[in-house]
């Protein structure tokens, strides 16, 4: 865990308990999940006991508590999208990747997981990923999508040699 | 000296020191209100919901959880109304159907009016009442385990299983699980969801006299503090 | 800018600021809310800007992006005055266009122009089209005229008004007093009254205390809050300061929920904007009033929108709700008293204030006052954001507003409310949207999503749906709401598994009984709406999964067969292309066929075919 990119999120929130989950999210967003040696090290600097940081890591499904994949498709399954056949395009992911949502594949490439409504319900099924989002999401154009994705990644690979 | 209130608890008028909860001022004066998640001297936080009674405010009744009611001068409470009997049934049966192997759980379902279950019997080996996390950071201050997860996925644990590091082996969490009993050798038969009544509380008085109280055996823990019948 | 110190030189301000706005040409107000984002708005925003700076009309043509003007299917879109000129979908390649014909010809560009679906006639101005003009959009009028990150827009259009006629005039109690004439009721969900909120708040004993405004909208489908919050943050601002005013408080938190990332962004934004002109801070226009606020993330827990769950979040804890034997107004926030409200409820009081109580309980039926913003989704012609007067019939909002079904299958239901609400069938649209009348009818206004259903869906399987997310959205700290909720879905998986019996039938209403008198939050208490609510006015489809096995609505997974008519296939091998199975076996240019044994009866063949050759049984 870089020293240095932790002193700037624990910037004017050592000791302040009441701070955690703010600092959670910021570690969440910069190292990809929650290790054991970031709640150590949270539990010294904030004053919470690690039970207490622990607890509230694995409570909020906004962190996690194991490495994700490098693409995270994350697909919305709230009301509207439902409605949508939102069904439809988590089982195109689950079937296409092989894996629960979740999970990430055993490549390392990819996470499936749900979310439960990003206020874009108008224009549902909504699928993001990497920041970006596609609205009208068929489970077709999820195909397509993944496979753009994982092209694009093995492309860049060294070890791509066939 | 602490300041004394009135309350009225089915129909009796009983003193309680103010910042007593009403289940501690019933259960002080001997009337008992079934409870699971309660360990004394530790602040309640309503998660059984066995404890539920109706508080009457100006003519109209809420149910709530008297462990989390303060006394209050003037209050008016009932326990054993046919609603309130019905719904802590209900609660009741949902905690046995989970862990019916415990004489503890079982003997509290008992007592709550609970013979014929209808759901399916599971075999989890907690029901998640918290009193060993109570016990633990409440009583002796130790953070060795608490509630992680969320929902279904809600589980006692110790983070990245560090008990070695965290826990002090006191033992004081074994002492109050109510599944660390001698399990029962009963109702695990699919098809037999029934509970046989042959544990050690007296079962043939509560089956005669509805709303009665009986001093069951619950197991070091659960005492009701209520002197038993013979 | 910089600090105002007194209402008199907030005043010149405005004046300033409106002056200016006047002096442009034209305006083009294009929406940025996130809905428009996704649907690409940004390259059209740059597009527009370019082709401005090319003709040297940057300075003399406004384009201001706004927030969410609600019309999300339509989007990108854009209002041009003058003219009131609507444009819809439009695309970068337009912007020439725009510029060339609209702006410096005044011509309208027909294309652009909005096509009625019922009349397929194009219609010119906002004004004009149904879905706007059957609205009362006295909330959301504000939103096109608005740059949410410009606190001149703000001013201009009279905002911090009502704050300055607060300060100078109305005592804290006189404040209490009018919200609580207004008759306005909390509008997240719980419906309480907003005035007697604050009183008992205000009277409660304590120096600190605090306001929340709560935009943590959990509700799937709903999204009234984030386009208010999104595209006019300082709205909310104004109405917590005059309530924090009212109350006694000095300190007040704005929670958004973090899947809200531009609501978030925007209104950091307009918090710092607001300090730098002292309009949060200390003495506030020379007022002696003190007040700052600072924004909160949520963590991705529904059950952080209830208060008690809140506001422990707010501690930096766990998100588990306490129970309400002492209320919040008293020991709330780090047990101090405090007064939650809903973004919308926020965004109601500068209205009230300046245009009095009176104004406010003209509109609205006997026991809701005011209008409501819904969230109108799902099977339905017009979806989105849809203000209009309390009292409203149901009817008047999916037809008229809505346009009626989208996909020419009539419409079967309505689910009001969210997870804490319920379905209620097509023949009982005559109905208001109104607090009381939809709770007693067994579903609820909430927060104010409609998700539009039609006969393609399977209301058990609705119920199965709301469970399902409540399973995983529940704390687990109370047994009736942890284990009730488990149980209720094992029976209704029995169910739309074909293993349903008559009596769990009973069970069900019994357990859901418990539930609502005995669960520690409204979370646990209202779980069991969608599936009480759906066996009070559906029952029959409850009974035919579990006497015939069967699936009225061929939605049930286990109770239907997917098969290809080998009269009507032609061999495309589209189906097979699209299974994500590989449970379609065939040869280019013959009839294929589905294998049961690897299909997982998740219907994406049947939506990829087009010659409508797969069967449902």
């Amino acid at each position: 865990m870089p020293d240095a990119s932790f002193s700037s999120i624990m910037e004017g929130r050592r000791s302040q308990p009441h701070q955690l989950i703010e600092v959670l999210q910021d570690v969440q967003s910069q190292h990809g999940f929650i290790s054991e040696d970031a709640m150590k090290t949270i539990s010294s600097e904030l004053g919470v006991s690690l039970m207490e940081i622990y607890r509230v890591a694995s409570f909020y499904k906004a962190f996690s508590l194991t490495p994700c994949g490098k693409n995270v498709i994350t697909i919305c399954t709230g009301t509207a999208c439902h409605v949508r056949g939102a069904n439809q395009i988590l089982s195109q992911a689950v079937g296409q990747l092989e894996i629960e949502p979740g999970e990430t594949s055993d490549d390392g490439l990819f996470t499936i997981k749900q979310v439960n409504c990003l206020g874009a319900c108008a224009l549902g099924p909504i699928v993001t990923e990497n920041g970006d989002s596609h609205h009208h999401m068929s489970p077709g154009r999820l195909r397509r999508l993944v496979k753009s994705l994982y092209k694009a990644d093995t492309e860049d690979s060294p070890h791509d040699k066939d | 000296m602490a300041q004394h209130v009135t309350v009225n608890i089915d129909g009796v008028f009983i003193r309680a020191p103010k910042g007593n909860s009403v289940l501690d001022a019933a259960l002080d004066y001997g009337i008992c209100i079934p409870h699971l998640c309660r360990v004394p001297y530790i602040q309640d936080t309503g998660a059984c919901r066995l404890c539920i009674v109706e508080h009457i405010v100006k003519g109209r009744s809420k149910v709530t959880t008297s462990c989390t009611l303060l006394v209050a001068d003037g209050m008016e409470i009932i326990s054993n109304s046919e609603k309130i009997r019905k719904l802590r049934r209900n609660i009741a049966e949902l905690l046995v159907t989970e862990a019916p192997n415990s004489r503890a759980i079982q003997d509290v379902a008992l007592r709550c009016g609970v013979r014929e279950v209808r759901y399916p019997f599971r075999n989890n080996d907690c029901v998640l009442c918290g009193r060993c996390i109570a016990i633990c950071t409440g009583r002796f201050g130790e953070k060795a385990i608490g509630f992680v997860g969320r929902g279904k996925d809600r589980r006692v644990e110790s983070p990245f299983d560090l008990s070695t590091t965290l826990c002090r082996d006191c033992g004081r969490c074994i002492d109050v699980c109510p599944m660390a009993m001698t399990p029962c050798g009963g109702p695990m038969n699919a098809g037999e969801e029934r509970l046989c009544g042959n544990c050690e509380s007296q079962m043939a008085f509560a089956e005669e006299t509805p709303g009665f109280c009986v001093a069951c055996d619950l197991g070091e823990g659960f005492q009701c503090e209520r002197a038993p019948l013979s | 800018m910089t600090r105002i110190n007194s209402t008199v030189d907030l005043e010149a301000m405005r004046r300033g600021f409106a002056k200016d706005r006047k002096e442009y040409q034209a305006t083009i107000a294009l929406c940025g809310g996130t809905g428009c984002k996704v649907s690409r708005a940004q390259p059209v925003i740059d597009a527009l800007k370019e082709e401005l700076i090319t003709h040297g009309l940057d300075k003399r043509v406004c384009l201001r992006v706004t927030g969410c003007h609600g019309f999300c299917e339509q989007g990108p879109l854009m209002i041009i005055e003058p003219g009131n000129i609507f444009y819809c979908h439009v695309s970068a390649d337009d912007a020439p266009d725009i510029i060339n014909k609209t702006i410096r010809e005044g011509e309208v560009i027909e294309r652009l122009l909005y096509t009625d679906p019922l009349s397929a006639k194009r219609i010119r101005t906002v004004s004009e089209i149904p879905f706007y003009r059957e609205q009362n959009r006295s909330l959301l009028s504000q939103n096109p005229l608005v740059d949410p990150c410009s606190i001149e827009d703000y001013i201009a259009i009279g905002g911090y008004r009502a704050l300055t006629k607060t300060l100078s005039e109305i005592s804290p109690e006189s404040v209490v007093r009018e919200i609580m004439d207004s008759g306005l009721r909390g509008r997240g969900g719980g419906g309480f009254p907003t005035g007697r909120k604050w009183a008992q708040c205000r009277e409660a004993p304590g120096d600190e205390k605090y306001v929340i405004c709560n935009a943590d909208e959990g509700d799937p489908g709903a999204y009234m809050d984030r386009c208010v919050l999104e595209g006019n943050p300082h709205l909310v601002l104004e109405g917590m300061l005059i309530g924090a005013w009212a109350i006694g408080a000095t300190q007040g938190y704005v929670y958004v929920r973090n899947e809200y990332p531009l609501a978030v962004e925007h209104v950091r934004v307009a918090v710092k904007q607001a300090r730098k002109l002292g309009l949060l801070g200390n003495n506030i226009l020379g007022s002696g009033f003190s007040f700052d606020v600072e924004i909160a993330r949520g963590g991705g827990a529904f059950v952080c929108g209830e208060s008690t769950a809140l506001m422990a979040s707010l501690e930096g804890k766990v998100g588990e709700p306490r129970a309400k034997d002492v209320h919040t107004v008293v020991d709330g926030l780090w047990h101090k008293p405090t007064t939650l409200n809903n973004v919308e409820t926020w965004a109601n009081v500068p209205f009230i204030i300046q245009k009095g109580a009176a104004w406010f309980s003209s509109m609205g039926s006997k026991g809701s006052k005011g209008t409501k913003i819904l969230a109108l989704t799902g099977h339905i012609k017009n979806t989105g954001l849809v203000e209009v007067e309390m009292g409203t019939p149901i009817e008047k909002v999916v037809f008229d507003i809505g346009g009626g079904a989208a996909n020419g299958k009539p419409i079967k239901a309505i689910q009001t409310g969210g997870p804490s609400g319920g379905c209620l069938p097509a023949d009982k649209f005559y109905l208001p949207v109104d607090f009381d009348t939809l709770t007693e009818a067994g579903s609820m206004v909430g927060s104010g999503g409609m998700v539009v259903m039609d006969e393609s869906t399977c209301m058990v399987d609705v119920a199965k749906y709301f469970l399902t997310f409540l399973q995983d959205e529940s704390c687990g700290k109370c047994a009736p709401c942890r284990l009730g909720i488990d149980r209720m879905l094992e029976i209704i998986t029995d169910i739309t598994n074909g293993d349903g019996d008559p009596k769990q039938l009973g069970l069900l209403e019994d357990l859901g009984y418990t539930m609502s008198e005995t669960a520690l939050c409204g979370l646990g208490k209202t779980a069991a709406n969608p599936v009480l609510s759906t066996l009070r006015y559906f029952r029959e489809e409850y009974e035919t999964h579990i006497d015939e096995k069967r699936c009225p609505a061929g939605v049930c997974q286990a109770l239907i067969t997917f098969t290809i008519d080998p009269e009507t296939c032609n061999g495309c091998g589209a189906c097979k292309r699209e299974c994500p199975h590989n449970a379609v076996v065939g040869k280019k240019k013959a009839v294929h066929s589905i294998d049961l044994d690897l299909c997982q009866k998740c219907g994406i063949c049947r939506s990829e075919c087009k010659f409508d050759a797969v069967n449902v049984n």
